[in-house]
């Protein structure tokens, strides 16, 4: 076995090994799932069904409220403080006291136990529409059935398609598109940071413990190099391949065993509630659209491109940033004075990451020329594809990329080679360029 | 035959000249001590024979020939200042680094195998590095250093954290490998041992070659004119002594005298044996040789005076 995969199998099998290793294996995927399923789980149980009195002053809001998943109206006859006293016997969750006179539109909502976050919010808004309501047919005299189902008609039905050069057009999900954009970008910039910090670090203890010593007698300190950014780009793409297999179960395994009682939203009601017109079939319809174009926007979504990209994307950006961080680390003596060499090596990714979430778009012209730029690209570029990116300008990007790679490693070996038995010195950037003509 | 030749190698670090056209040779299967004051170049000359860093000018031959790695692979370098992965356990770190020096997995276990029980310390096979004291880890390094079993051994301060037993044990080891035909480098700064166990010496200072040698030949040629005799009963101090002899010491028990006395340099043994053989029963005689550390700090620094001059 030559000496590069004895280096690359120690790398690899030393870390894979540890404890912390597969704690943040497992660990993740466990997050992402309780991220992703939490919302919705609230959304179903947590906030239960919550029983309000309701005591109008004028009485007009009595038999008004409309009963939904989450909430359930009672109209009980009796003082404010004998319902006070049965929402403290655990009665009802809530007493709503509409305040009378000319203020129909002032309540208190006592509560002896804390209610869900959203309970204001939605008695508001439905009072809000009782006394919208009651202004049309009071001082408009209209019919509110009737102005319902105009209002239904009314609704606009926007779909987003993308037309391309043959004229064609497809359609996209803008918002599905930017979010997925984002979220691998921040994935990118996670990893490479991640995974790259790994080498760095791992090159200053060999260096701090006098390991390197003892090593570059045996092996060219470019192959010791090479064998460890190699070795840890294998634990970052197992360790990958790991959480987005273990989410994948995670997820098969809550469907399996917590079929829709548990996840089945609040939707049907809802549309429910609004039924009842004769209206109705043209609102349902639409509704359908709207379902319809989200299928084929997610069907057209470049799920294929976007997880090879990100592949690609990720290794040459690793192998970019691993190597210029396995150079700074061997210039260093301890992980604070190589803090000031990194920062300039991260600040295009940083950047890169600030354009993204203050929400420029994929196509605006920043992005497309960080796009192409070989220390932001790997952001920038995924930032892009699930919006389209022409063929020709993913090339020309990866071919950047991978010459900078080329440049990189050439650039980090050669400081590599100086910084490792070079102890006891504050290096700064110009120095390092010294070293590139030893 | 010479296993290692320098000849005028030359090597600079910016403006300092860290060997000035250095030339020495190192006998096949002699014990090399390869001395000298802090910075004077040895790890630079031990890295250029290592091949870590190359030489600006001049040439070092392996054998006879231009040093490769290859030969670089035949060669056991344990470093002055010298580090163990701490998370990693014992036996796989040396294995490790024997197979980065090219040995096969299962012969390295072999070997490894050997020496733990030769050093009786087949317990710590799977104790991570952390757990051992600072000697113990010495020995593992020493242990990784000829688990390849390499003709070729450069130890760089082999003795620095070890206790007396285990220096005196290292000592044997050398010796031993020494005797199985490997040629040793020993760059130390403790000249008792280098007296012990090294057969050559080249003091170095400043990158040049101060002395270079058989350890007893540059003893001798810092001889001082220096003898010790004792004699017999107690010695007559009111004897009054011809001017090209002095006497340094005198050390007496109940049945003899022992006097250390410097010659001036137009006399020598024979002036000192006659002028005693006719008053005293001469018990012993023989003449002091300077230490090596006499050698090393005289030498040292009469050339550094010279530097300072220049």
């Amino acid at each position: 076995m030559s000496k590069i995969s004895v280096i690359i199998s120690r790398e690899f099998l030393s870390r894979v090994r540890k404890r912390s290793f597969i704690v943040s294996t497992l660990l993740m995927p466990i997050i992402i799932v309780v991220i992703i399923l939490l919302p919705v789980y609230i959304a179903n149980h947590v906030e239960k069904e919550s029983k309000i009195f309701v005591l109008d002053d004028n009485d007009y809001f009595i038999n008004k409220f409309h009963n939904t998943a989450k909430l359930k109206f009672e109209y009980p006859s009796g003082e404010l403080d004998d319902l006070q006293q049965r929402c403290i016997a655990g009665e009802c969750d809530a007493v709503l006291h509409i305040l009378g006179g000319s203020q129909g539109n002032r309540a208190n909502l006592f509560f002896f136990e804390d209610p869900p976050l959203s309970l204001k919010g939605d008695i508001a808004e439905q009072m809000d529409e009782i006394m919208f309501d009651r202004t049309l047919q009071q001082e408009f005299q209209l019919d509110i059935q009737r102005y319902k189902s105009i209002k239904e008609l009314s609704h606009s039905d926007i779909q987003t398609l993308q037309i391309d050069e043959a004229g064609q057009a497809e359609t996209r999900m803008v918002e599905l598109n930017r979010i997925a954009g984002i979220v691998c970008g921040a994935l990118i910039y996670m990893f490479v940071f991640m995974y790259a910090n790994q080498v760095m670090r791992s090159v200053i203890e060999e260096k701090s413990n006098r390991i390197m010593e003892v090593i570059v007698s045996s092996v060219k300190p470019f192959q010791f190099m090479m064998g460890k950014i190699v070795g840890v780009a294998l634990v970052g793409l197992t360790q990958f391949a790991m959480q987005i297999a273990f989410v994948a179960l995670l997820l098969f395994a809550v469907q399996l065993f917590a079929p829709q009682t548990m996840m089945g939203g609040p939707a049907p009601t809802e549309v429910s509630a609004t039924a009842g017109t004769a209206f109705d079939g043209a609102a349902v319809a639409s509704n359908d659209a709207d379902l319809f174009a989200d299928i084929s926007a997610f069907y057209s979504f470049p799920f294929s491109t976007l997880l090879i990209c990100f592949f690609i994307y990720f290794l040459i950006g690793y192998l970019i940033y691993a190597s210029l961080y396995a150079g700074v680390g061997s210039a260093t003596d301890n992980e604070t004075d190589s803090n000031q060499l990194v920062l300039p090596i991260s600040l295009p990714l940083v950047f890169t990451l600030i354009a993204i979430t203050i929400g420029l778009s994929p196509q605006h012209e920043l992005i497309r020329w960080l796009s192409f730029i070989p220390f932001t690209s790997p952001m920038a570029m995924l930032y892009r594809i699930p919006s389209g990116v022409p063929l020709w300008e993913l090339f020309v990007s990866i071919g950047l990329l991978v010459a900078t790679f080329f440049a990189c490693v050439w650039f980090a070996a050669k400081i590599y080679r100086v910084g490792l038995l070079t102890y006891g010195r504050k290096v700064g950037w110009r120095e390092l360029f010294r070293w590139l003509r030893l | 035959m010479n296993i290692i030749e320098t000849h005028d190698v030359t090597k600079r670090f910016g403006s300092h000249t860290a060997l000035n056209r250095l030339s020495l040779s190192i006998r096949q299967g002699s014990i090399f001590g390869l001395l000298g004051p802090n910075g004077a170049g040895k790890t630079t000359l031990i890295r250029i024979l290592t091949c870590i860093n190359v030489a600006d000018s001049g040439s070092v031959l392996f054998q006879g020939h231009p040093i490769t790695p290859a030969d670089v692979a035949r060669i056991g370098y344990l470093p002055e200042e010298r580090g163990l992965y701490k998370k990693m356990k014992v036996s796989e770190q040396v294995i490790y680094f024997a197979r980065l020096r090219g040995m096969e997995k299962k012969d390295a276990e072999k070997s490894l195998r050997a020496w733990f029980e030769k050093f009786q310390i087949e317990s710590w096979w799977d104790r991570r590095v952390e757990e051992l004291s600072k000697g113990m880890q010495q020995k593992v390094q020493f242990i990784s250093t000829v688990v390849h079993r390499p003709d070729f051994l450069i130890f760089d301060e082999p003795f620095s954290g070890f206790d007396p037993i285990n220096a005196e044990q290292l000592k044997q080891e050398i010796r031993e490998l020494k005797r199985d035909g490997s040629t040793i480098i020993l760059s130390t700064h403790n000249m008792a041992s280098v007296e012990e166990i090294c057969d050559d010496i080249a003091l170095i200072n400043h990158g040049e070659l101060l002395l270079n040698g058989a350890v007893g030949t540059v003893r001798r040629q810092f001889r001082q004119n220096k003898f010790r005799i004792s004699v017999e009963g107690a010695f007559d101090t009111s004897t009054p002594l011809p001017d090209w002899a002095r006497i340094i010491s005198t050390d007496s028990d109940k049945h003899a005298t022992t006097l250390v006395l410097q010659l001036s340099d137009d006399h020598g043994a024979n002036d000192l044996l006659r002028l005693f053989i006719e008053q005293y029963r001469i018990a012993d005689f023989g003449e002091i040789l300077p230490s090596m550390n006499d050698v090393f700090i005289q030498a040292v620094q009469s050339n550094s005076q010279k530097h300072q001059q220049s």
